[in-house]
């Protein structure tokens, strides 16, 4: 039972770390129309922008992610303000390709700024443990847990219950009418990109201390993001959150309990076979095509 | 076009050139030349050979997408891990079992087609971006894959193969292996030029446009996309076996999603629905970092960041690709000579 429940706040830990990443990605996709490839990339390198001003300034940790934040957020802006702002007439594919072509902008520079070697961030809450019905965890992850929640929290409190919240759902139902409203959908799309970026900045942040900082820090949360945005579905701002936790949880349960080398496959199967019988995720509904 | 052979006085030599198949023999011609000039010339080292020859390598499993994306309007994220599978099969069964290359190739193809028309009979269901994510998770169960199952990839430190032995008697080293390489991609260029131009690429047109309509007009759904499926997963698998007995080594590392939007970037660069549009791009996306960025000394750690940037530039102003820049540079001149001309008569 405590190695459940161990592996069952494990899994939370990580699942707040797909859920952060997976609701920037539908952010984005939801104000834009563009499917974010670029979501984890340009998280990483804010990261270590993070990491280059905790190593070459001294301050303490906390200020340095508040200076990641400003810069996620600065990134954010330019990228729509010098991209995306102008590819409204672009074919949506197109539009995904061009994520694809900011990794590689993203991917040239942070070596030629932060240097190749690996870098190193330490946890927010450096010790300490937690145990909870016998099983342990770090006041960090433990942290790590309750801040992803509040966060999406205050982010759901603001998208339902605020006019900027309203601007933000009229312009994902419909672009061109919410323009007609009156809506400022640019700005919206802009804040958009900008929320993007500091919710993979934090993601980066809470998953740096279990690894080195490198260019390959956010590929695999990138990808459990996706998929847990197709799990949830595309329609909802909450489905890919939902999936991002069943994604954590379920993949560390079989990893422990089926196959510590098949686990993460056996997960991506059955999330294949959970797509064939619902083609559009757990909370989607079918979009009616007319001819 | 009738209007310009009426004005233009038409010669042999002319209606042959406009021959798409001697134009693709042509091409391939001119590709052959290319190890012959790096013996000549100082400016083309040996070394470029191997890049060129994966640049070609790319292009066909690129083409393969190109299908699938370009014709038939479904996305694909798998191509790196159906490549992928395709190289250790065939470096299993060459090395490990000593089979022929010939059988090597021939399994190598199978199995991943048999995946990828999976593949295709699941995006009956799933459709857009639900598809490309499917996809993409295909891929990443592929390539843990061949990170675990040591016995037969090796994990992570690779699997090793050799030049392939042809009908067993001919052994290819690596400047005939650049020549099969060649001719192989014009082959794949053939076909696919046959098949786009043919039933099935009215097929795939029409389904791309509207699949209610191309139903409503008698075309089986199920059928083309398995086809679409079956064929770039063909041309992704013939890639990777040609890679791994060129390079000679495949790792897990090598068949990342980075590789499948690599190939996306390819296609989307070089022209979307055009046979050299392809190749063109897998040479910008692959070639040119490689061969020419990476000389000027500034650029070097550039390169990817300008590939990046011509990537977005290309989507934003150029959305039918590189490949159009011929045909609109030719417009331009044909402008200028009439006007010239108008001038003379008036």
């Amino acid at each position: 039972m405590s190695t459940f429940i161990q592996i069952l706040l494990r899994s939370l830990e990580s699942g707040s770390v797909y859920a952060l990443a997976a609701l920037g990605i539908i952010i984005i996709y939801r104000t834009s129309n563009i499917t974010n490839f670029s979501q984890g990339v340009v998280g990483m390198f804010n990261t270590y922008v993070v990491t280059y001003l905790f190593m070459k300034t001294g301050a303490p940790l906390w200020l340095c992610i508040l200076g990641g934040v400003v810069s996620a957020i600065l990134v954010g802006l330019t990228i729509d303000f010098l991209v995306i702002r102008h590819t409204k007439k672009v074919a949506p594919v197109a539009k995904q390709i061009i994520t694809l072509g900011l990794i590689m902008v993203v991917m040239g520079i942070a070596p030629i700024l932060f240097g190749v070697d690996p870098l190193n961030l330490p946890r927010l809450i450096n010790d300490g443990n937690l145990t909870l019905l016998e099983a342990n965890i770090s006041y960090n992850g433990l942290f790590n847990i309750v801040f992803g929640l509040v966060l999406m929290f205050v982010l759901f409190y603001v998208l339902q219950n605020t006019k900027v919240g309203l601007a933000v759902r009229t312009t994902a139902s419909n672009e061109y009418t919410a323009r007609l409203m009156g809506v400022p959908t640019k700005t919206v799309t802009l804040g958009a990109w900008a929320v993007a970026g500091v919710l993979g900045v934090l993601s980066g942040v809470m998953i740096a201390p279990t690894t080195s900082v490198t260019l390959n820090l956010m590929d695999v949360v990138q990808i459990n993001a996706l998929i847990a945005c197709v799990l949830g579905g595309f329609q909802t701002f909450y489905g890919p959150i939902i999936g991002a936790y069943l994604i954590g949880v379920s993949r560390n349960l079989l990893i422990y309990y089926v196959s510590s080398v098949w686990g993460g496959q056996i997960l991506y199967i059955l999330i294949l076979i959970f797509l064939i019988f619902r083609p559009y995720g757990l909370i989607g509904k079918k979009t009616v095509k007319k001819v | 076009m009738k209007k310009v052979n009426l004005k233009t006085p038409s010669f042999n030599l002319k209606t042959l050139s406009k021959n798409p198949y001697l134009q693709f023999i042509l091409f391939g011609l001119v590709l052959s030349t290319l190890p012959i000039l790096a013996s000549q010339f100082s400016f083309i080292k040996s070394a470029y050979i191997t890049t060129i020859g994966v640049t070609l390598i790319y292009a066909i499993a690129a083409l393969g997408l190109n299908l699938l994306l370009g014709w038939s309007g479904l996305i694909s994220l798998g191509t790196a891990g159906f490549m992928g599978l395709a190289s250790y099969i065939s470096a299993y069964l060459t090395v490990d079992m000593g089979l022929p290359f010939e059988v090597a190739i021939l399994a190598a193809i199978l199995v991943p087609t048999f995946i990828g028309v999976l593949v295709g009979l699941v995006s009956l269901k799933i459709e857009g971006l639900y598809l490309a994510i499917a996809t993409l998770a295909v891929s990443e169960i592929l390539r843990k894959t061949f990170e675990e199952f040591e016995a037969f990839t090796g994990a992570f430190s690779g699997k090793a193969a050799s030049f392939p032995v042809l009908f067993n008697s001919i052994q290819l080293d690596r400047a005939t292996m650049y020549y099969f390489i060649v001719f192989v991609l014009i082959i794949i260029m053939l076909i696919t030029y046959n098949l786009v131009n043919g039933q099935m690429g009215r097929a795939l047109n029409a389904m791309r446009g509207s699949e209610a309509a191309a139903q409503a007009m008698g075309v089986n759904l199920l059928k083309y996309r398995l086809v679409a499926f079956a064929l770039a997963t063909i041309f992704a698998s013939v890639s990777g076996v040609l890679y791994v007995h060129f390079i000679r080594y495949s790792y897990p590392s090598s068949w990342t999603l980075k590789l499948s939007l690599d190939f996306l970037a390819m296609i989307v660069i070089g022209g979307v629905r055009s046979i050299y549009g392809t190749v063109l791009g897998a040479f910008i996306v692959f070639a040119v970092p490689d061969l020419f960025l990476k000389q000027i000394p500034y650029f070097s750690q550039l390169s990817y960041t300008l590939n990046g940037i011509l990537i977005i530039l290309v989507i934003m102003f150029y959305p039918n690709g590189i490949v159009m820049i011929f045909r609109d540079i030719k417009n331009v001149f044909l402008k200028l000579f009439k006007k010239g001309n108008g001038n003379h008569v008036s």
